[in-house]
């Protein structure tokens, strides 16, 4: 491989919009060319060729993973353009990359980090931090979640094809296995907090409603043949409220 | 309420509707950070906070996962902040819930349709997408993101239009003991919702010890308080 400056500010800024024109056909694929285009900028002779324009095309192709990995896929991708890689193996990478990265994010992420960040600022609120415990979210949260991008892009580029072993990295297990119990600690002590931050303003009979309706929807959202969602059972409590307000006079 | 905080307001939803899916994921479309700054913004971080806990726990019964379809919450909260205003304590917040329960059901519609206008684009642009033309690539980007960016836009106008109509129609006409009634309903449904939610995030495995020491604190903390 010819020595190249890997752009890799230019294509960090570029992931943080990759989910930008997401559509039911190539999902986040044009998010990811658009990605990966600065890189593809710095292959033998540049925009004009034949090879830019080819790897361009595959790079807005299908693809669908969790969106702060992303960069694992494009650095891996660019790397295998940049490595020689035949047209078919950069496609078949692509794919192979999906469903590790989809299944890796929502675990670390969605399903644990975003909860323990979450249940930690609703502790903080509960506690009567105000500012502090949303401000103190943010920073917390952003801090790995820039570090995350930050890492899989440059983790992408350095394996290339070879992009499986970032996936099996030490730390990766030992987060997942560390924020499921903080995760879950966090949680549990943001929901008393929540319930009596937010039953401060009622008297006590509109607390006892309040432990009514929230039994009722309890067990109704672990039915799991009722198909009922919180939205849905929130949409549905909220109007029968305000006909029971609207007769109750 | 002026036509300034309006404005700010929609400013505000805007931000934390693009920040959802298209850009950052920062996390300033969840409800908690939505409606904090909403409520400074009206000059009422008490009732922002307020509002905001209530939709992050309806926020907790929702996984992103893949390209699932879920109301959106943001601008929604914003609308809810700006309808809670207008009224004090359970009043306010029986208010807001109703109107951030519709606009986020509304946002969940705007996103699936934004997402199939952008297929539609797609699917126009794909010879050119084929020939590996960079123009097309980065016009069909841009021009999603601004899509989107115009849907959260609309979303959250709607938004405070609701609230407006709320403040007009239902704070004259709801008796107080009725608003109780609504508010109780509505942070029941976030309570049930966010408990549901994060008790299927835990599973029956290890982590439900961990969940029900966490429990125990948190009533010992709220306990305290």
């Amino acid at each position: 491989m010819a020595q190249v400056k890997p752009p890799f500010g230019r294509v960090l800024l570029r992931l943080f919009t990759v989910q930008a024109s997401w559509n039911y056909e190539r999902m986040q694929g044009v998010g990811f060319g658009v990605a990966e285009e600065p890189f593809l900028r710095e292959l033998p002779g540049g925009q004009p060729t034949a090879e830019y324009r080819a790897a361009l095309a595959r790079g807005a192709h299908f693809f669908n993973a969790h969106p702060y990995l992303c960069g694992l896929a494009v650095g891996a991708a660019a790397r295998a353009e940049f490595d020689g890689a035949s047209p078919q193996e950069v496609e078949r990478l692509r794919t192979a990359l999906c469903g590790p990265l989809g299944s890796l994010g929502d675990r670390l992420v969605w399903a644990a980090w975003l909860p323990f960040a979450s249940g930690l600022a609703l502790i903080g609120v509960g506690l009567g931090l105000g500012w502090t415990a949303i401000v103190g979210f943010l920073l917390l949260y952003n801090a790995v979640h820039v570090a995350l991008r930050w890492w899989a892009l440059r983790a992408g580029w350095a394996y290339g094809t070879r992009v499986a072993t970032a996936l099996r990295q030490p730390f990766l297990q030992r987060a997942e296995a560390a924020l499921g119990p903080g995760m879950a600690l966090a949680m549990g002590a943001a929901l008393p907090l929540a319930a009596g931050y937010l039953g401060g303003p009622f008297s006590s009979w509109g607390r006892a409603t309040v432990a009514g309706v929230a039994t009722i929807g309890f067990v109704l959202l672990r039915w799991r043949g009722l198909r009922v969602t919180g939205f849905r059972f929130g949409l549905s409590a909220a109007a029968v409220a305000l006909v029971t307000a609207w007769v109750w006079r | 309420m002026s036509w300034e905080i309006q404005s700010l307001l929609l400013v505000w939803g805007t931000l934390v509707g693009i920040d959802l899916v298209t850009v950052p994921q920062a996390m300033i479309a969840r409800p908690l950070v939505a409606g904090a700054v909403a409520g400074a913004l009206v000059g009422d971080l008490g009732t922002g906070l307020r509002i905001g806990v209530l939709f992050e726990l309806l926020q907790h019964d929702i996984l992103h996962l893949g390209a699932a379809r879920y109301p959106e919450y943001g601008p929604a909260t914003v609308g809810a902040v700006s309808a809670a205003h207008a009224a004090s304590g359970a009043l306010g917040l029986g208010l807001g819930a109703v109107v951030g329960l519709l606009t986020g059901l509304l946002g969940g519609v705007s996103m699936t349709a934004v997402r199939r206008l952008n297929t539609r684009a797609v699917h126009r642009a794909a010879p050119a997408l084929e020939a590996g033309d960079v123009n097309t690539l980065v016009r069909l980007h841009v021009t999603s993101l601004l899509r989107d960016g115009a849907r959260a836009a609309c979303v959250t106008a709607i938004g405070l239009g609701l609230a407006a109509g709320v403040r007009w129609y239902l704070v004259g006409t709801l008796t107080t003991r009725g608003a109780i009634v609504v508010a109780a309903a509505a942070v029941g449904a976030a309570l049930a919702a966010g408990t549901a939610g994060v008790v299927r995030l835990v599973g029956r495995g290890p982590n439900l010890g961990w969940f029900a020491a966490g429990l125990l604190g948190g009533v010992a903390g709220a306990w305290l308080r």
